[in-house]
């Protein structure tokens, strides 16, 4: 644990360039001049920050029920609904009334599709809330975003009712 | 993004030209091969399993019909003795009276289902010329258990195997084209990083893990590169890694989308992958080559995911069309495109055989998903997994 998190801090200095972890595959060591080059540009602006600032942050932490309810999504949709844009602020609220505590934004979606691309998906939904939550001044090294895709839905239902339930993004608070 | 665009409009061009021809893809071989197995002999209960499994696999592999009289015989015989099988085939044809293949062989191991697929593929390629695939493995997703493990099985769904007991979630299972390796998606850390199986001895590494998710690694053809899909820098966008020197290119930059399921053209010089970037909640194929020119692959149906680039150069991938997942092709050079599977339930996630004709995929069955085999000359899809549990995320190796 000890030596992920300074490899996970070294990463984050160097613009986390390499993988870690990955004895003897790429060599001995990781190459130390391994810069991050971008061929293949679509699309232009800078859009949303790295997502760099708390390498798994809160392992080993304890759960906190900071009873915060999940923020839901329309299908196939990232965007925090306005209708839904109070629970992001009640969870700003508490972040910033409890410090010490930081949260992990799960981003989830329904049983239908693609589970890879449902992954990419629940990671925009997560990433979606955290720069809300950053709009609303929590810094972004309590803030960490986590995806599982379609692959833990709240609801086990196949219909339209469990599918609504299930495209969220719920706060899970540690400390 | 002026490129970008160009590259947009070529590619409706392209489309709309294609879809004025209706040429199929694949041109139908002609009919079947008449085929007599019946004669076969075998003894012992492992004689038995392989003439069983000899004889279903002649029967699925596409390229015969059983009938009799035919034009080509098998005869020969299987037997085991004391965990020893010794096995002789000979094929005739009957019509020039020639014999197209002898041979003997013996397996200690003894593995009666995967010695019947290494002779049916001898068959195959005595009377067709061309490499059969009952030698196939497939790798998938199952949860037999309760949580999503990793499985192997034969390419007719026998020989099933666990290959993870992980109690977590895996996902995206991928050969590396020479069949050495099988890299994973994988919440065994709590968070969805990327592993390396090397096969058979079931080594394991991880390959990435940076904050965010880490997905769907897909080793290229050459076997040096990997493409995975990272969010580590903002939104998920595709990368690729050398394994020679560690170095990490960023391949897509879309701040205001989403990427995923990378897959390497046969000749490693493109890849095709999804990106939502046309339209939030329409996620449809891209193609970028070496020089990171990318232009959009489909135009029809509100969502086209989880491409599979063939060996014959024909992309699969499902597509969402009046609210039903079916498998499609579509030739990347040509943009035509045809349906696949039937249109009686959802087909997703297909993954091509080596034969460049079937395609492994999952179909929903009641409230899960199972393996089928899919024909994409016609014959009716075949069930390969008919296992409790769910399986899914079906990935194809010929070795």
């Amino acid at each position: 644990m000890k030596t992920r998190l300074a490899v996970s801090v070294l990463l984050v200095g160097v613009m986390a360039v390499s993988m870690t972890g990955c004895k003897g595959l790429f060599g001995k060591k990781k190459a130390p001049d391994a810069g991050v080059t971008d061929v293949g540009m679509t699309g232009t602006g800078t859009g949303l920050d790295a997502n760099t600032s708390g390498t798994r942050i809160g392992e080993g932490g304890t759960i906190v029920n900071a009873q915060l309810s999940a923020v839901q999504f329309a299908f196939d949709s990232a965007l925090v609904d306005e209708a839904e844009r109070a629970k992001a602020e009640a969870a700003a609220n508490y972040l910033k009334g409890n410090a010490g505590t930081f949260v992990t934004l799960e981003g989830h979606c329904d049983e239908q599709g693609s589970a890879e691309y449902n992954m990419s998906l629940g990671e925009r939904r997560a990433q979606a809330v955290r720069t809300y939550l950053m709009n609303l001044g929590i810094d972004t090294t309590r803030i960490q975003t986590k995806s599982f895709g379609k692959e833990k839905p709240k609801d086990p239902g196949h219909d339209e009712k469990a599918w609504s339930v299930n495209r969220r993004v719920e706060f899970v608070v540690m400390k | 993004m002026k490129t970008f665009l160009f590259h947009s409009l070529l590619a409706l061009a392209l489309i709309s030209t294609a879809s004025a021809q209706e040429v199929r893809v694949i041109k139908n071989t002609g009919t079947k091969a008449s085929l007599d197995v019946s004669t076969f002999g075998a003894a012992g209960a492992n004689g038995y399993v392989f003439r069983q499994t000899l004889t279903s696999d002649l029967e699925h592999c596409g390229w015969f019909a059983m009938v009799r009289p035919a034009s080509f015989n098998v005869t020969g015989s299987c037997h085991d003795n004391d965990g020893t099988l010794t096995v002789d085939c000979q094929v005739l044809n009957v019509l020039k009276n020639s014999v197209v293949l002898s041979k003997t062989y013996t397996d200690t191991s003894p593995n009666a289902r995967r010695l019947a697929h290494k002779v049916a593929d001898d068959i195959i390629m005595a009377i067709k010329g061309f490499h059969g695939i009952c030698s196939g493995r497939i790798a998938m997703v199952g949860t037999a258990t309760g949580n999503k493990e990793l499985y192997i099985c034969d390419a007719d769904g026998g020989n099933l195997h666990q290959l993870t007991r992980d109690n977590s979630i895996s996902m995206a299972p991928r050969w590396a084209p020479d069949g050495s390796k099988i890299v994973y998606t994988s919440f065994l850390k709590g968070f969805a990083d990327i592993y390396m199986i090397e096969m058979p001895s079931g080594k394991r590494s991880v390959i990435a893990r940076s904050p965010g998710i880490n997905m769907a690694g897909a080793i290229s053809p050459g076997g040096g590169e990997m493409l995975m899909v990272l969010s580590k820098d903002g939104n998920p966008e595709i990368y690729s890694r050398s394994f020679s020197n560690g170095q990490l290119i960023r391949l897509t930059r879309t701040p205001r989308a989403g990427e995923a399921s990378p897959t390497w053209s046969p000749d490693g010089s493109q890849i095709a992958y999804v990106s939502d970037m046309a339209g939030a909640g329409s996620p449809q194929l891209y193609i970028m080559d070496r020089s990171g020119t990318s232009r959009r692959l489909t135009s029809r149906g509100k969502e086209n995911v989880d491409p599979d680039w063939g060996a014959n150069n024909l992309i699969a991938f499902s597509s969402r069309r009046s609210g039903l997942y079916s498998i499609y092709i579509i030739n990347p050079a040509t943009m035509e495109e045809r349906q696949v599977s039937p249109s009686d339930a959802n087909y997703e996630d297909p993954s091509w055989a080596s034969d460049g004709r079937h395609l492994v995929c999952t179909k929903r069955e009641g409230n899960g998903t199972r393996i089928y085999l899919l024909d994409t000359m016609g014959d009716a899809p075949v069930c390969l997994t008919p296992y409790g549990g769910s399986w899914s995320a079906p990935s194809w190796c010929a070795k």
